[in-house]
């Protein structure tokens, strides 16, 4: 009897102990933004670059003591977009949060703030702003610029004998592959691509993007707004996929980004991927010689748009319209100073190494190789655009999943683009 | 009798090998742990060529570790504390009163056993987000809520073995209700609170989808932040099974220290 | 304890309003928002049964119901045989017996989302990396169609609950007393007419606890599918709770995904009372 009353008291000390504790938790939590301050809450979907970000806030905070900021990433196992709708349908709505474009803003129409009085949307590069505009309104900030293509070795295109610079179109590309595996042994490598089919967005948003987006010419909101979707290109598209398909280390359908880009591009198993800037703090971590001298990118050759590269506006901050009138005010000047002051701009393309998507920015100072070349591209106009924001929202995962039953087999391509518009269609009415 | 004494030496030989591969993955996890990236691709299944505790380091700091492991600790200990508590009391009531009225209640209950967590899932973070109680309050509440059901079961089923001339014995002492469970009945449902606390530490330390939803960054639990070495595209695979290291060995050490109570909590619950 | 009496509602109170709150209201909810066009924020108009008549025309609900369903039926069976076979071994007197018990146990203690992605990396790296040393072609390529991703969810389910449902049989052979599997051996009774006619029959009460627990289990599995394989390739490894969440939040079609939980939770429901009417008829016929 003895023994189990002192059972019982602990379990009842431990009962209270988490209910006081809890207690006291939870007043911390309230009181995480300090009395008196304007608090912005920040919800985004990057995990990749939080703890810069969270840097950027807090230096804002210092110049700012009436502000208090706090960041919220959302990472890998839940869905972004999941977890933010599931915050507004609870009511703990953010100040500031990221949507991809016209598509995923479109629930949230009701809260989006108009910004084009902003200075930094007087600032954002040409066609930046498209994709969150409604006649002369701004509700959305761009995040950056990003942009993706054949993502090469240059060794290894040096020892095949092969110039970069005059792989035009797709007949240059498929030499210049041809010669690649020709010479697998000599160059030490398995296969001339690692096409990772296991990710959807590698293969629809991206790679069918490029061939969509000249038939909407290149406009966001022209795909936002059709009701089908011609796929004119269909066949250029589908020659690519075979490509990379043929030419890659297999099997595809279950190899992912993290091997594409680190166990056989860094490792050099393979001299040619199709990916983005992205992956330069990646390839970077593993091996930053290699990533400093040995990185070129190449366009995926379009019939009439070669030497163009698919660059666009991954992301865009909006501000949430449905708070007081001080702190939308507040959430703005955040976002101004973020993108137009010089301590702002400093941390924008040194530590969160952004491609701008900004004038006034000293492009001499991007952080990285393959960023310099694509802003490259994007100054000079040579860009095909990111349209496939302004897709139906699940389409490309759906077209992704046709394409990879493709590969698989079990579909051929005639289905793969009819049930692919017939889907577009039907989500569009 | 010699033939016996061989099978027994076969089966102990059977056993070993079936124990190294259910062993295999936590081998894995913890060789790779101590490689660079780059090591991790160019060699899965060996010993590190160049061992490094770099990983640990990074993985310590982006899991904010302590401030993790003690949010997880507080919202599995109260979450536990408080489905003991009530469930015990709330199973008390039922067995002791044999009505039609208990009868339905119980099997409430159990029926909520089976509804998916999915069904429930948006409208309840509505509802508790109009209550402003999208935290760790919340979150213990709703354990209750989504725990009670198992445990009213299983200390139903083992208070039907409790003659009840025990608390018509209290009584007649003059405790009231609330002493004479407390301090006659409970003691005597050790084993099956052990097995509730148990199975629910099991679910609760572990629980992703749920505290997703809710937690705010800074009461984020150590699964939660598990996820940024899982970012959208990229595995951050050496810290993350670095970070998976970390995390195990506090599970680890407890199912060592609680493993009698464990297997035989589990063994309970089930023969119950 | 009366139910009339005030100690009785006391005692209770608690744990009903935490189901009421947590449980019943947004089941009901849920249940209103199913027959709406509810988007997640707003209603705004009632459409009656439409969602629940378009769920028999959806192919994709209706093969990862299929999917679920033989991922179920193979993982009980697999998880019992491994469970029981398991327990046998280590109630034997080896010498490794209570290390064994531990080890087998161990993988519980890990959330599914983790061993998800713990196995991921041992389907895709290490089972290539194995099979170019021994050149086994069989270990290329898996989690890359559907029957490799189907095998990898039944791999890690068993792998993951094995330990679990081997003390469930452990606790019901511990309880059968020694002296009758011996008296068999001595009448002669080979191991196999020993296990059908002695072992068998007492230990068929856990084999109905265990198959409960396994066939709940794999029904709502999410977590492993989820960071397994996330559905893929081309959705046809997708199951039931993922296609829900995916239909809610991936198609933004939240009513219909709440039309599809309703469907599912009724489906679950069918399957436990099912099995509860077999084994308590079962019972009285024993």
């Amino acid at each position: 009897m003895r023994k189990h009353k002192g059972f019982t008291m602990v379990l009842l000390t431990f009962l209270f102990l988490g209910i006081f504790l809890s207690a006291c938790m939870s007043d911390d939590s309230e009181n995480q933004h300090a009395e008196g301050k304007i608090s912005i809450d920040i919800y985004q979907g990057k995990v990749e670059f939080r703890d810069q970000f969270i840097k950027l806030a807090e230096k804002y905070e210092e110049e700012n003591p009436d502000v208090s900021i706090s960041v919220t990433a959302v990472g890998g196992g839940t869905d972004y977009f999941t977890s933010l709708r599931s915050r507004f349908s609870a009511g703990d709505e953010p100040e500031i949060f990221s949507v991809a474009g016209p598509s995923e803003a479109e629930d949230f129409k009701q809260y989006l703030s108009d910004l084009s009085d902003t200075k930094a949307a007087s600032l954002a590069l040409e066609g930046t702003l498209d994709g969150l505009m409604e006649g002369e309104q701004v509700y959305g900030l761009p995040f950056n610029q990003e942009g993706y293509g054949l993502i090469y070795n240059k060794k290894m295109f040096e020892e095949a004998g092969i110039d970069a610079e005059k792989i035009l179109t797709y007949e240059d590309l498929e030499e210049a592959v041809q010669k690649l595996d020709s010479q697998k042994d000599e160059l030490g490598i398995e296969e001339v691509f690692a096409l990772p089919a296991n990710e959807e967005w590698v293969i629809s948003n991206h790679l069918a993007n490029t061939f969509i987006a000249p038939e909407f010419n290149n406009s966001v909101m022209e795909a936002y707004e059709s009701g089908t979707v011609p796929f004119e290109k269909s066949e250029e598209l589908k020659r690519i996929l075979d490509l990379q398909n043929t030419y890659s280390i297999q099997p595809t359908l279950s190899m992912d980004y993290s091997q594409q880009v680190e166990q056989y591009f860094t490792l050099e198993k393979v001299a040619i991927i199709q990916q983005g800037n992205w992956i330069y703090p990646t390839v970077a971590q593993m091996d930053q010689t290699f990533a400093e001298d040995n990185l070129g990118i190449l366009p995926i050759p379009v019939e009439g748009h070669e030497g163009k590269l698919p660059v666009g506006v991954p992301n865009y901050w909006v501000v949430n319209d449905n708070k007081d009138d001080e702190v939308v005010e507040a959430s703005k000047d955040f976002l101004n100073w973020m993108y137009t002051s010089e301590e702002g701009k400093e941390i924008v393309l040194n530590d969160l190494n952004f491609i701008p998507a900004y004038e006034g920015f000293d492009t001499s100072e991007i952080a990285d190789p393959l960023s310099r070349e694509i802003y490259e591209y994007s100054s000079k106009g040579y860009t095909i655009d990111w349209v496939f924001v302004g897709f139906p929202t699940p389409w490309t995962d759906s077209l992704g999943a046709n394409m990879q039953e493709y590969i698989d087999g079990g579909k051929t391509w005639e289905e793969v683009i009819e049930d692919s518009r017939r889907e577009w269609e039907g989500m569009r009415q | 009798m010699k033939g016996r004494k061989r099978r027994l030496y076969v089966l102990e030989i059977l056993g070993i090998l079936l124990g190294l591969l259910w062993l295999s993955p936590f081998y894995l996890i913890a060789v790779n742990a101590f490689k660079t990236n780059r090591d991790i691709f160019a060699d899965v299944l060996g010993f590190p060529s160049n061992p490094t505790i770099q990983n640990f380091i990074q993985a310590f700091i982006d899991l904010q570790f302590l401030q993790s492991l003690f949010n997880s600790l507080i919202i599995t200990v109260a979450s536990i504390g408080i489905i003991v508590f009530f469930s015990s009391m709330a199973a008390y009531a039922l067995a002791r009163n044999k009505s039609k009225l208990s009868s339905v209640i119980l099997l409430i209950f159990v029926a909520a056993m089976l509804i998916p967590f999915q069904a429930v899932m948006i409208p309840l973070v509505a509802l508790f987000g109009k209550a402003e109680m999208l935290n760790m309050v919340g979150l213990i509440f709703m354990y209750l809520g989504f725990g009670s059901s198992l445990a009213i079961f299983l200390y139903h089923g083992a208070m039907t073995s409790i003659p009840s001339t025990l608390d018509e014995a209290a009584i007649i002492d003059g405790a009231n209700k609330f002493q004479t469970f407390w301090f006659i009945i409970f003691p005597l449902l050790k084993p099956i609170s052990v097995t509730v606390g148990i199975l629910n530490v099991i679910w609760i330390w572990n629980d992703f989808l749920l505290p997703s939803l809710i937690l705010s960054d800074s009461e984020a639990t150590i699964p939660l932040r598990m996820f940024y070495f899982f970012g959208q595209y990229t595995k951050q695979w050496h810290l993350a099974l670095a970070g998976l290291t970390i995390v195990i060995i506090p599970v680890i050490v407890f199912y060592f220290i609680a493993q009698k109570q464990i297997i035989k909590g589990v063994s309970e619950g089930a023969v119950k | 304890m009366k139910s009339r009496e005030f100690s009785y509602w006391l005692f209770l109170t608690p744990v009903i309003l935490s189901l009421t709150l947590v449980v019943i209201i947004p089941l009901l909810f849920g249940l209103y928002y199913s027959f709406t066009d509810w988007n997640g924020l707003t209603v705004s108009t009632f459409i009656g049964l439409d969602h629940y008549m378009r769920v028999f025309e959806d192919q994709r609900f209706i093969s990862s119901l299929w999917f679920t369903i033989k991922f179920s039926v193979v993982t009980v069976i697999l998880l019992n045989i491994l469970g029981l076979g398991l327990a046998l071994l280590v109630t034997k007197q080896l010498k490794s017996s209570h290390l064994l018990r531990t080890i087998f146990f161990m993988p519980n203690l890990i959330g599914g989302l983790i061993l998800g992605f713990i196995w991921q990396f041992i389907f895709i790296s290490v089972f290539s990396d194995i099979g170019s040393i021994f050149g086994a072609e069989s270990l290329q390529g898996w989690l890359s169609s559907p029957a490799t991703g189907f095998w990898g969810l039944v791999i890690l389910t068993s792998w993951q609950m094995a330990g679990y449902i081997m003390i469930i049989y452990i606790a019901y052979l511990q309880n059968i007393p020694s002296e009758l599997l011996e008296a068999a051996e001595v009448d002669g009774a080979n191991a196999f007419q020993r296990f059908r006619h002695v072992l068998f029959p007492l230990v068929a009460p856990a084999f109905t606890v265990s198959m409960f627990l396994t066939l709940s289990t794999a029904f709502k599995i999410y977590d492993q599918n989820l960071s397994l394989t996330d559905g893929g390739p081309y959705n046809s490894t997708e199951m039931v709770a993922m296609n829900i969440v995916n239909t809610a939040f991936t198609y933004n079609e939240m009513a219909y995904g709440q039309a599809k939980a309703i469907i599912f939770f009724i489906f679950v429901a069918a399957i436990a009372i099912t099995q509860v009417y077999y084994n308590k008829k079962r019972e009285v016929e024993l």
